[in-house]
Order: structure tokens, then sequence, then C-alpha cells
């Protein structure tokens, strides 16, 4: 009866409970759809960004962090890498080999950066032969390397040149050689374009004489949001007693902490906005609560005069504003779900310079919208949050109403 | 089983320097069974009495015994439930909650008392009977006339079997008809039900009905009569 009753107390003020619960529905979809565009476009920042540098995971020897030397490796065998192999979202595995070394050409010389990679591997995660704009991709048998556009034009280098590569290679070796151009790459970013020279792993492990090692695996997750699974198992799996104090489980955040740190403010911006957008909508939801109990102060007298206990009389609060609310989660459920499905599976795609920016990049020209529960839930919860924020006051109100000046309509507190 | 008061009183602003005295020191058995009136000008405390001797309002002073219960020493809790099994209230407005039928209205007192939801229903209905209005179960408030509100608000005074029930002005809001009419409605209830009725009023109609009468001046008994 009580349910039936605050039902229908609701619908005593059918304009305002529909405004209220409109309001509380657009602010619902307004910030899912800005959070799951936030998170969807940060997935996809990473995701991409990842390709073409650090790879969402990567393991390395616990001192590569600090020394970035070619003294401290990882095995590059089968046996180590099997436990990663074995787990279900890892998607696949590179391992990679780098280090400075000068190459020399002519009369010129630079230092440059020599990864050492399994071309296929590498191909398949970032594609990186579509942007081979003179000559052939490397295969893992071929003694020749790859060579960025910039650092060919410096040491005016062409495909079939050769150059020097001249270093330091493992336990203080000299590492030289000499090597044919077999491509070059043009990377979108003139960090890379001006430094890298990629060859397969065999080669680079020759010139550095490092035997079966490698400087980092690194290691794809098949979902974004299992990362942090996967980071867990991966940090069990090598932390046995013979692998104590050598490996390092590294994350992009780890890896790449200006993005992260860029990607936490702009987290922190879009949800203080929602805040805010919530804020708003949170007065109209205190001013309807607080107007459906003082209007009501003789009712609430007259029922709590023929019986009904205080603790009811709230319960009965409590649940018009739970109505209310659950209205507007409902039609803001209804409303937002299938906007952020229709753009999570036909994204949204830019034009103009920033597209431009992002092909160049090698990235797709999307914003993708993240479908993921959590997004949900946490709209509904503040929902519900909000809602509790905005029952303080008016319970208190009635908490402590007093039954004789309630029966003579008045709404003062003793 | 009666309602006494001993001492009774009621001062309304009482650590200001105008205190009002709306009921002042006194003593007063009402039994059950009867039908009384509180006669008296407006503002002379009739309220003030009723509120008190319904266990809304708390004296200043003095006690309320009803069945050797001194109901002003009754906790929050204790008093609502004595209250609710004990004492009905019919009010001037009518006060039915204005979302609920008329049978709905009877029904809720009596839940919250916590009987079955059949034996709600059914004595909800004999009840409604009772008063005439078998036919209008289904009326929210506002689709009933005043008479017929203030008859639903008599049976649902009436739904929890109290043993008195207090009626603050009930009729002045209602035409000569109507007001007759639910006179007469209490008036059977009371003799053939046994339901002690203690009702305020000015009205000299509503009086003449009344068995005993009780006026009210200033907060005092000026005349306490049978007829
Ligand atoms: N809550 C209150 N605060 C102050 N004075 C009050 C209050 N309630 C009633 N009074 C005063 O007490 C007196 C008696 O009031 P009341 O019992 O309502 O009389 P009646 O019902 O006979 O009209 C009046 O003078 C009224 O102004
Ligand atoms: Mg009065």
């Amino acid at each position: 009866m009580l349910i039936k009753l605050a039902w229908r107390n609701l619908w005593r003020q059918k304009r305002r409970t529909i405004l209220t619960a409109m309001a509380l529905a657009l602010a619902l979809v307004l910030s899912l759809f800005m959070r799951s565009m936030q998170e969807g476009s940060y997935a996809n920042n990473i995701e991409n960004s990842a390709k073409f540098s650090t790879g969402l995971i990567q393991l390395q020897h616990v001192e590569f962090e600090e020394s970035q030397s070619i003294e401290d490796l990882l095995p590059a065998t089968d046996e180590f890498i099997a436990p990663a192999r074995e787990m279900d979202d890892v998607e696949r595995i590179l391992p990679r080999l780098e280090s400075f070394a000068l190459a020399a050409a002519g009369d010129k010389s630079k230092g440059v950066m020599v990864l050492g990679v399994m071309p296929a591997l590498e191909d398949e995660y970032s594609s990186i032969s579509d942007k081979v704009v003179e000559g052939e991709f490397i295969k893992a048998d071929d003694s020749a390397v790859l060579i960025g556009q910039g650092l060919a034009e410096y040491l005016s280098l062409a495909v079939g040149d050769e150059l020097v590569l001249y270093g330091q290679g493992y336990r203080g070796q000299t590492a030289a050689g000499l090597y044919k151009i077999k491509g070059i790459v043009h990377f979108p970013l003139p960090q890379l374009d001006n430094l890298l020279i990629y060859m397969p792993l065999p080669l680079s492990q020759t010139l550095f004489s490092t035997g079966e090692q490698v400087s980092a695996w690194v290691i794809d997750t098949r979902e974004l949001t299992r990362l942090e699974q996967t980071l867990a198992d991966l940090k069990r799996a090598y932390s046995s007693q013979k692998l104590k104090n050598k490996v390092n489980v590294r994350d992009w955040e780890d890896l790449a902490p200006e993005m992260a740190q860029q990607i936490a403010m702009d987290k922190a911006g879009g949800i203080f906005m929602m805040y805010l957008l919530y804020g708003v909508v949170g007065f109209g939801l205190f001013a309807t609560i607080l107007m459906m109990t003082l209007e009501r102060y003789r009712e609430f007298g007259v029922m709590m005069a023929t019986g009904l206990v205080r603790a009811k009389l709230l319960g009965l609060v409590v649940l018009e504003s739970s109505f209310i609310s659950l209205l507007g989660v409902t039609i803001g459920l209804a409303l937002g779900t299938p906007l952020v499905v229709w753009f999570h599976y036909h994204p949204i795609e830019l034009t103009g310079e920033t597209a431009e920016m992002m092909l160049e990049l090698g990235w797709e020209p999307i914003l993708p919208m993240l479908l993921s529960p959590w997004l949900f839930i946490d709209q509904i919860l503040i929902v519900l949050g909000l809602m509790l924020l905005c029952l303080l006051y008016p319970l208190w109100r009635i908490y402590r109403l007093d039954l004789v000046t309630a029966l003579k309509g008045g709404a003062h507190v003793n | 089983m009666s309602i006494q008061t001993t001492q009774l009183r009621k001062t309304y602003n009482q650590d200001t320097d105008f205190p009002v005295h709306a009921v002042k020191q006194l003593d007063l058995s009402i039994e059950q069974g009867e039908f009384v009136a509180v006669m008296g000008p407006s503002g002379s405390g009739k309220t003030t009495l009723l509120n008190m001797i319904g266990g809304i309002d708390i004296p200043s002073a003095g006690t309320v015994i009803i069945d050797g219960i001194d109901i002003c020493a009754l906790k929050d809790k204790a008093l609502i439930a004595f209250r609710r099994d004990n004492i009905g209230f019919i009010f001037q407005d009518y006060s039915l909650l204005p979302v609920l039928t008329a049978l709905e209205n009877v029904e809720f007192v009596m839940q919250l008392q916590g009987h079955s939801e059949k034996e709600c229903r059914e004595r909800a209905i004999t009840l409604l009977d009772q008063v005439g209005l078998g036919e209008q179960l289904h009326k929210i408030p506002s689709k009933l006339s005043g008479g017929q509100q203030q008859r639903v608000a008599v049976a649902r005074a009436l739904a929890p079997s109290p043993r008195f029930v207090m009626a603050d002005e009930p009729t002045a809001n209602l035409d000569a008809k109507s007001t007759a009419e639910l006179l007469d409605i209490m008036q059977q209830l009371n003799e053939k039900e046994g339901t002690t009725f203690i009702f305020s009023t000015h009205d000299p109609r509503v009086i003449k009905r009344a068995r005993r009468v009780i006026v009210f001046e200033d907060g005092q008994l000026t005349e306490d009569r049978a007829q």
C-alpha cells in the first residue's frame, strides 16, 4: 500500500515529476555519452600509440628502465616467454632488442636507435610495411636494414646503399657491421624518422653479440579492458624464485608517463564537467523533493495521527524520491544506451585537420565510443547518490516534524 | 474504560513574555460510550484539549489517563501505536489521502495495524456501507462531496476499532443537510456499536444532538451538563 501510495503521490504534480525525471535523464544521457566518448578515445589513443612505440606491456630486465643498457637483457627463449604465451588475454608477443649506435655513411655520421625486431610480427601489429616509401620491407633472415626517411636524407642514403653501424655490444664487446639498406620508412613522428633503424632480430643479436637475448618482450592484449588482469597475471607468472629480481613487468602508463598524465588530466576535466552537470540537476531534484515534503506537512501530520509511524513516513518519501530517480534513470538509459551502442559500432568520423593529423600518424580518424557496463553503472550510482544527498534535508525535516504544528498546517520545526 | 484528566494544563509560548494559556487546570472524566460535545467560541482551547486527550499534543502540566495508562509518559513510538489502536480522529477538513480511493483510505489505516488484506477489505467495505457510501468505494476524495468525504473520514476513524473518536469541528465545513446526515451516522454508531465520540463544535444544531455538553471558555470549563 505504501508503494501504491508513493507511486500515486508522484503523479499529483505530474509536470513537476516529469520535468525532474527528464532533467535527471538528460544529465545521465549527456554524462554517459561524454564519458563513453572520453574513455573510447583514451582506449584508441593508448592502442594507437602503443602500436608505434612501447606496446601495451613490456617485460624488461629490472635494471633496463634505469640503464637502457645492452647489458640488461632478458632471455629470448621459448621457455622464458612460454608463461605469457599461455595466457588467454595475450594476443601477440614481440621480441625486441634495442640499443644506441653510431651510423656512418660517407663522411657523415649520426647517433641512431637500432631496433632489432621480428619483421613479420611487427608488421602484423603496426602495419609498418605500409610506411615503406622506397625499397622493400625486411624479412627475418635478411642481413639488411630499414632506415627512417629523415635519417636517410641526413646521411644521403638511398635504397641499395650501405651504412656502418658502430657501438658497444654485450659485455663490453665492440659492435660493428656494414649493412645494406633494403627500404626507407617514413615515420610520422620526426623523432623516430630521424633516429630509427630497423633490422631483423637475429642480425641485431649478432651485431651486439647478445646471443639469444632481447631487451624487451612487447606484449599486446586482446582487449584493452583486460590490461589490468593481464598485467597482474604476468607479474605473478614472472615472480618465481628463479626470475625474481630479474623481470620487470611494465605497462604503457609506466612506459609512456606523459601520455598517462595527459589522459588523467583530460579525464579529471570530463568528470568535473559531469559533476557540474549533475550538480545543477541535483538542485532541481532537491527542490522537488523538498517541495514534495513541505507542501504535505499537514497530510503527514494526519497520517501520523492515524497511526503511520515516523519510519514509514520517511520510507514513503524515500520511495517517492526513488521512483523519480528510477524514472530518470530508466528514461536516461532508454535514450542513452542506443546512442552509445550506435556510436560504438558506427564511430564518429573526423574530418578536416584533426583527421589529417591522425591519418598522418597512421591512426584511423575516428572518435570511437567505449561500451562498458562500468560507465553505465557509474551513472546509475551517481544518480542514486545524488538522490540520497537531496533526501538528507527533507528527511531531517520529517524526522523533526512536530505533530501539532503539522496538523495545524504549519511547517515549523520545534 | 475512560479518559481521565487531572490538573491538565497547556500553555503555549511558556517561556516568553506572552504565554498563551490554552487550557487551564482541567479535571475531566469521559466514560466509554459517551457522546460528548465540547462547545466554545473560537480560540477557547477546544482543539488543544482534544489534541491532548487524543495523545497528539503534550500537556504542559497534569496527566491524561486512558484505561489506566498515562499516555503522556509514552514514548513516541509507543504513543503512535497506542493512538492507532485506541483513538480515531476526524478532522474539520476531512484530511483524506487524495490519491487513495475511499476504500483504500479506510484500508490503509487498518493495514498499519497489521491486519491482513482480506480483513481490511471486508471491514472497510462494511464501514463504508454503514456510513452510506457502499456505492462510492472506488472514488477518490475529489470525486466526493464534502459530506461524503467526511463520512469516509468517519469510516477511517472507526476502522482500527478505536475506543474513542475525537472529532475536531467535524461539521464546520458541511452544509445543514450533510451535517444532519453525519450526526445521524455518528449517533447510530454510538448507540449501536457503543463507540465513544468526543467532538468540538460551536454549531448549536450539533450541540442539540449531544448527550453531554462541555462548555469551554478561555481554556476553562464553565459548564458540564447532560441532556
Ligand atoms: N501552537 C500554538 N502556539 C501558540 N498559541 C497557540 C498554538 N495553538 C493554539 N494556540 C492558542 O491557544 C488558544 C486555544 O487554541 P485552540 O485550542 O486552537 O482553540 P479552538 O480550537 O477552541 O479554536 C488560542 O488562543 C490559540 O491562539
Ligand atoms: Mg479549533
